[in-house]
């Protein structure tokens, strides 16, 4: 291994031909770092997004069988009112109900 | 409280400016170095990228305090994002330091670098804030004992920066030095603004995850307001644990 004191002076100016692989290469991992990121996000809002399109379903069948009962008219359902949400996404921090205990949950949230 | 996404459009635009920015003042406006030539470019942003997460391991730790003295959940989620983004970005700081060592010295680490041994030892502590918080099942707990670790982490960072400055040493460049020296003024304004395009970019990507956080848990909300079954086909890696 180089000394401590050796090593600057062994640090000449790179060539810029070979200088910039490694700026190249320092840069790109970057990107490459961000863009993977990106995507691993990208690949959860895909699943909030199919998860949401399943809730919908899912509420509006009930809402269609709840009709189908004469004499009876659908009950509104509690949390599911779009145009007066009870709270921000920042109120869903609150601790979660005993059956969403998964390891990924961070302080009411889920983990990536 | 404001929710987590809000502004984040506007963010994210600052943040891609900054960094087109930062980028183009990178390579067309601050002067080559007359020791290392091109390959000082690495600079820009290998030491900005340290700086934020070195900072943004410290905000865990503020974060942290203010969970244990509120007991708000809200902040247990600033401080695990902020940590986890922090250590995102340590990665980056590890690769792209490797590459200006191998550039530089010809070696891809120099194990008798305070500067590099330090920053790995505060990493590698990090990353054990990941099965450190996993192993305990109690959600409480959980959030207390990972708050208590990120603020003993966090005050560790500034100690650790503080002793390496204290160690001589000439092998890592001293580009902030104490006495004589330093930037030129260009490199100066090409490093602010590159500093400040990293940290608009942590702050949006650490904004990002909390909304998307949040986003899935008003979903698991949702879906307990409903009674509706839990979803198949979701491939989790951490298992359920209660």
């Amino acid at each position: 291994m180089l000394s401590l004191t050796a090593l600057p002076l062994a640090a000449p100016a790179l060539p810029l031909d070979e200088a910039g692989r490694y700026v190249a290469g320092a840069y790109v991992v970057f990107l490459v770092l961000i863009v993977v990121y990106v995507a691993i996000m990208a690949a959860k809002l895909q699943r909030i997004e199919r998860e949401l399109r399943e809730l919908a379903g899912f509420a509006e069948t009930r809402a269609a069988g709840e009709q189908a009962i004469p004499g009876r008219e659908a009950e509104d359902m509690p949390g599911i009112d779009e145009t007066k949400p009870s709270s921000g996404p920042g109120h869903d921090l609150t601790p979660p109900g005993p059956d969403d205990g998964r390891a990924d949950h961070v302080g009411g949230v889920n983990r990536v | 409280m404001t929710p987590f996404g809000s502004g984040l459009r506007a963010l994210s635009l600052a943040t891609v400016a900054m960094l087109a920015l930062a980028l183009s003042l990178t390579f067309f406006y601050a002067p080559l170095d007359a020791d290392q030539g091109f390959v000082q470019k690495i600079f820009y942003l290998h030491v900005p990228l340290a700086i934020v997460a070195l900072l943004g391991f410290i905000a865990g730790g503020v974060f942290a305090v203010l969970h244990l003295r509120s007991g708000d959940s809200r902040w247990d989620a600033y401080s695990y994002v902020s940590i986890h983004m922090s250590v995102i970005f340590g990665v980056a700081v590890l690769v792209t330091g490797s590459i200006w060592a191998k550039a530089s010295w010809g070696h891809w680490w120099v194990w008798d670098e305070p500067t590099l041994v330090s920053f790995l030892i505060v990493f590698l502590m990090y990353a054990t804030y990941y099965p450190f918080r996993y192993a305990i099942e109690d959600r409480e707990r959980q959030a207390r004992y990972a708050s208590v670790f990120a603020v003993t982490a966090g005050a560790f960072v500034p100690l650790n920066f503080m002793a390496v400055r204290l160690a001589e040493s000439l092998v890592h460049p001293r580009v902030f030095a104490t006495t004589g020296g330093g930037l030129p003024g260009e490199m100066m304004l090409t490093f602010l603004v590159s500093l400040a395009a990293m940290g608009l970019l942590w702050v949006t990507l650490v904004k990002f995850e909390l909304t998307a956080k949040s986003a899935s848990g008003q979903l698991k909300r949702l879906r307990r307001a409903l009674d509706a079954p839990a979803p198949g086909g979701t491939s989790r890696v951490a298992p359920e644990v209660s």
